[in-house]
């Protein structure tokens, strides 16, 4: 018993000194971000690195959560009569929810372990030492292209998933559910507004995207200098990221849900 | 007399001590790393050289005591001082540490489009000479991963020397090489301390080079200095220890057995336990 006791508070020291970390790391990034707007040139490269080339999986992500979804709304709204809303039910739970979060999810699937990794191995290598003997800042250097980078792209990512989730709605909606296009367009745009849907969409995506990039960073700033380290922060970026993202998103649509 | 001291050496380390963890590492160590000379520090294993070199380079912050770079303590204190001494400084990693999303031209550039607003084509000239003087001037477009652990040393020898640093630290450069690409190494090292002047230190375990190499060897052993002297002084030295490290025996004052209890109450506890 004496034990399950101690071995609860360790586990919540550990809990406290990681989010303590975290923050701290955090605040530490700050007095950096103007050397990001001297030299954009990193962080486009970055965004190209973790950005771009996750472009792929983000399509065809949303191009198939779309469909899924426009075939699982019909079902229960064509018995309420409302078969020709199945366009609009999509595209909100698109640009509201599933577009950020799904996006972000994958995003630290995807870029996530990976900037992990590859800055837990620039540890293990002695890059960054050889980088900070070099009077060269690794946090200027490395960590914060990387993370601007992750906390542009979400964003961007988000609402390019939400677009091909919309455009495989339609793809089902018209070709193999038989709605017209021009209703399933007409009631889009009656239905879903900038404000509040597409604003609380962006503000979710780029909450997402700064906390997923930032833990990428961290977790591979931290990593223990040897390969079992590096797995490691890989799986808890992606573990710690994935179960932060859900757990934000429901803090934040409860905050920001309508009071229809 | 103590001005000219100053001037003579570079590098200066009084009475350092420092602890990780329970375990003290240094216990007073006093050093002097004269200009313009090779210096090597020898020790067997796990006795803080590598620690040595992140206490000279201001990675680490010591207990008690100071390490003078240039007259100027080295101290974690300040970022911008201490990247100010850093930057007189070079050196050369084991493993070479390039970065690897950059090939060999790109890294050697580095330091200079980090800290310089040099122009592009005096960039290229710089480090195109700098390459040459490695032997590695046409593998200028190869990725790190494209190398061997001799030329990644190499490689990694002219980004420190682009800066042209006063001082240059090897650590371990002689670990793991064959004899074709150690004697490269060698000639390297005694060539940039002889044509450039630069001050070196190397922070070694392998004897035999070292005496090929350095005007002036350390030994250190429990924390302190075992002895000092050219090559030659320190293999006839009196010491026990220095003369178990140079002449590489398995027993001695640094023992075979890792000290603890004794075997039978070893075994007795454990069947117990």
């Amino acid at each position: 018993m004496n034990d399950t006791i101690r071995d609860c508070w360790k586990s919540f020291g550990q809990f406290a000194s990681t989010f303590g970390g975290f923050q701290l790391f955090s605040f530490r990034l700050v007095p950096y971000l103007p050397s990001a707007v001297r030299r954009p040139w990193l962080v486009t490269e970055q965004i190209y690195a973790i950005g771009a080339l996750s472009l792929v999986l983000i399509m065809f992500g949303g191009l198939f959560v779309g469909m899924v979804l426009a075939l699982q709304s019909y079902s229960t709204l064509v018995e309420f009569g409302s078969a020709d809303s199945v366009g609009a039910f999509a595209s909100e739970a698109l640009v509201r929810e599933l577009g950020p979060v799904v996006a972000a999810l994958l995003f630290a699937g995807r870029a996530g372990s990976s900037v992990a990794s590859e800055v837990g191995l620039m540890r293990a290598t002695e890059q960054i030492a050889a980088l900070e003997l070099m009077a060269v800042d690794p946090l200027e250097r490395i960590v914060l292209p990387r993370f601007l980078a992750g906390a542009i792209s979400v964003p961007l990512l988000a609402a390019i998933f939400s677009t091909m989730g919309i455009l495989g709605a339609f793809l089902v909606g018209t070709v193999l559910l038989g709605i017209d296009s021009g209703v399933f367009w007409s009631q889009i745009s009656s239905r879903v507004d900038f404000y509040p849907d597409v604003a609380s969409g962006f503000i979710k995506s780029v909450i997402f995207g700064v906390s997923a990039s930032l833990m990428a960073v961290y977790e591979g700033y931290y990593a223990q200098p040897n390969a079992a380290g590096i797995s490691r922060a890989a799986t808890r970026t992606v573990v710690i990221t994935s179960v932060w993202i859900l757990l934000l998103d429901f803090i934040l649509t409860v905050v920001m849900l309508p009071e229809a | 007399m103590l001005a000219e001291d100053l001037s003579a050496n570079l590098v200066e380390i009084h009475d350092l001590r420092y602890s990780h963890g329970d375990r003290e590492v240094f216990a007073g160590l006093n050093m002097r790393i004269p200009r313009g000379k090779v210096t090597a520090v020898l020790g067997p294993s796990g006795t803080g050289k590598s620690t040595l070199l992140r206490l000279i380079t201001g990675q680490l912050n010591p207990n008690q005591g100071v390490v003078l770079f240039d007259g100027k303590a080295v101290c974690p204190c300040s970022r911008r001082r201490l990247y100010a001494t850093r930057r007189q400084m070079g050196v050369m990693f084991q493993h070479g540490a390039l970065l690897t999303n950059l090939n060999v031209f790109e890294n050697v550039a580095f330091p200079l489009r980090e800290h310089t607003d040099l122009p592009e084509e005096l960039i290229r000239q710089i480090v195109i000479m700098k390459l040459h003087a490695v032997g590695l001037r046409t593998a200028w477009q190869h990725m790190p991963s494209e190398l061997s652990g001799g030329m990644s040393r190499r490689v990694a020898l002219a980004r420190a020397l682009v800066m042209d640093p006063k001082l240059i630290i090897y650590d371990e450069p002689f670990v793991g090489l064959d004899p074709i690409s150690m004697g490269v190494i060698v000639q390297l090292i005694r060539q940039t301390n002889h044509s450039l002047g630069v001050t070196t230190i190397v922070v070694t375990h392998d004897v035999e080079e070292t005496r090929r190499l350095a005007d002036l060897s350390y030994l250190i052993a429990d924390g302190k200095v075992a002895a000092r002297g050219t090559p030659e002084e320190l293999q006839n030295a009196e010491s026990e220890v220095v003369r178990q490290f140079m002449q590489g025996r398995a027993d001695g004052p640094v023992p075979f057995h890792r000290p603890g209890p004794g075997y039978a109450q070893q075994l007795q506890s454990m069947a117990r336990a």
